[in-house]
């Protein structure tokens, strides 16, 4: 199969997609506004990058919600209204402490909520940890892969809304590695990206 | 309409971009446009542009003609960002420094420009204390083009004005809206005033 990634044009949108790191992790590009024309269920995985503007993805929420329903799977990380384009999200956003990072010894709290999930054979707890946006109520039944320092999810897989898979997450890599900005978005993609190709693209149906 | 803002962004806080401006925006001098509401009337339109750092530079493209007839025009444009995709035969391609240290980051003030005139570059050159925000890495300046603020020993050209020679002017920032850098209201405030002052041609 194939990974479709939305191309919303950012420069760090451009910068994470198209550079030589990682773009041998996506096989077609495409503009939000060009979506209609894209049949999905070619694809394996839609990823659709941090900071994408929510309002050019809804009008094509009803056809993301059919390539969910036909088994689709659909890889969305943070900084945007995923709830205005994909069922199922309850999301609270938090103040974002920039900073804490700056008291010695501080913990920031993040924490893996399912070592033994493949993901995390890629990633450790420092790779997840940078800043956070907020965290999600999923709903029951949905696997919590990573939470904050209360507990919340911000990081999750949804196999029950839908007859598809969604993968969420409140962090912002693409958005920090595209900006040159932040060494852990960096190693998070670097871990995320290969599972998503191997794990998600290969024969790995749910 | 005299100063165009593009707001390329959905949500809210993605910038300090609007609620800097809002008096400005309330007295009709400046109207924020959202980017994929765009036309070509809003360029024909105005004789100041602001872009954030998230716009969308692919999406930018179709205007290719209608901003080269605002510079052509005399029209004035401050930019943010990094540009990957330049929209002017003239403009290059974000050049990022290359494990930058801490002092890579140190900033001097080559020009005057009179939006920053006065204004101690110092006091963008951190947040609490962390340097880098500003900016960490350069948009390659056109010929003819002057450096105002550089960064570390090599003086690379974070912000530099350009007075395009078929018309029109470029200020062009490698960051994030350079009114929103480092920890002090009132220069935010001060960068701000200005900035609309000099896309309106009220500061010169």
């Amino acid at each position: 199969m194939s990974i479709l990634a939305i191309h919303p044009g950012a420069y760090y949108h451009i910068e994470t997609l198209e550079s030589p790191r990682y773009a041998h992790h996506f096989d077609v590009l495409v503009r939000p506004e060009d979506l209609a024309s894209v049949e999905l269920s070619e694809h394996a995985v839609v990823f659709i990058p941090c900071r994408t503007p929510a309002d050019r993805l809804a009008p094509h929420a009803q056809q993301l919600r059919a390539y969910l329903d036909q088994g689709g799977t659909i890889v969305a990380t943070g900084e945007t209204s995923w709830e205005i384009f994909l069922p199922g999200i309850t999301f609270t956003p938090q103040l974002t402490n920039w900073w804490w990072w700056l008291t010695p010894d501080a913990d920031f709290g993040v924490r893996i909520a399912s070592p033994d999930h493949p993901l995390f054979r890629r990633l450790g707890q420092n790779d997840l940890t940078w800043h956070l946006h907020g965290w999600f109520d999923p709903p029951a039944g949905a696997e919590v892969l990573a939470v904050n320092g209360e507990g919340k999810p911000i990081l999750y897989v949804d196999e029950v809304t839908t007859s598809g898979r969604m993968i969420i997450t409140s962090l912002d890599p693409c958005f920090h590695h595209g900006s040159h900005f932040m060494p852990a978005t960096t190693r998070f993609l670097d871990g995320f990206l290969p599972w998503m190709r191997e794990e998600l693209d290969g024969a790995q149906v749910r | 309409m005299s100063i165009l803002m593009i707001q390329s962004h959905y949500q809210e806080p993605f910038a300090d971009t609007a609620p800097l401006f809002a008096d400005i925006i309330a007295s009709g001098l400046m109207k924020v446009v959202r980017e994929k509401e765009l036309t070509d009337e809003h360029f024909a339109a105005a004789r100041g542009l602001i872009t954030t750092t998230h716009l969308d530079q692919i999406g930018l493209q179709r205007f290719a003609s209608a901003i080269t007839a605002f510079l052509d025009r005399g029209g004035r444009w401050i930019y943010h960002g990094h540009i990957l995709r330049p929209i002017l035969p003239e403009l290059g391609v974000y050049q990022p420094i290359p494990n930058p240290k801490r002092a890579d980051f140190d900033q001097t003030r080559l020009f005057e420009h009179p939006i920053f005139a006065g204004i101690d570059q110092k006091k963008l050159e951190t947040n609490r204390g962390v340097a880098g925000f500003y900016g960490r890495g350069h948009n390659p300046p056109p010929a003819g083009a002057i450096v105002i603020n550089a960064l570390g020993p090599t003086q690379i050209p974070v912000d530099w004005i350009w007075a395009r020679p078929e018309g029109g002017e470029l200020l062009c920032h490698a960051g994030n809206e350079f009114w929103g850098c480092g920890d002090d209201p009132e220069v935010k405030k001060l960068l701000a005033r200005r900035a609309a002052a000099w896309l309106s041609g009220e500061l010169n």
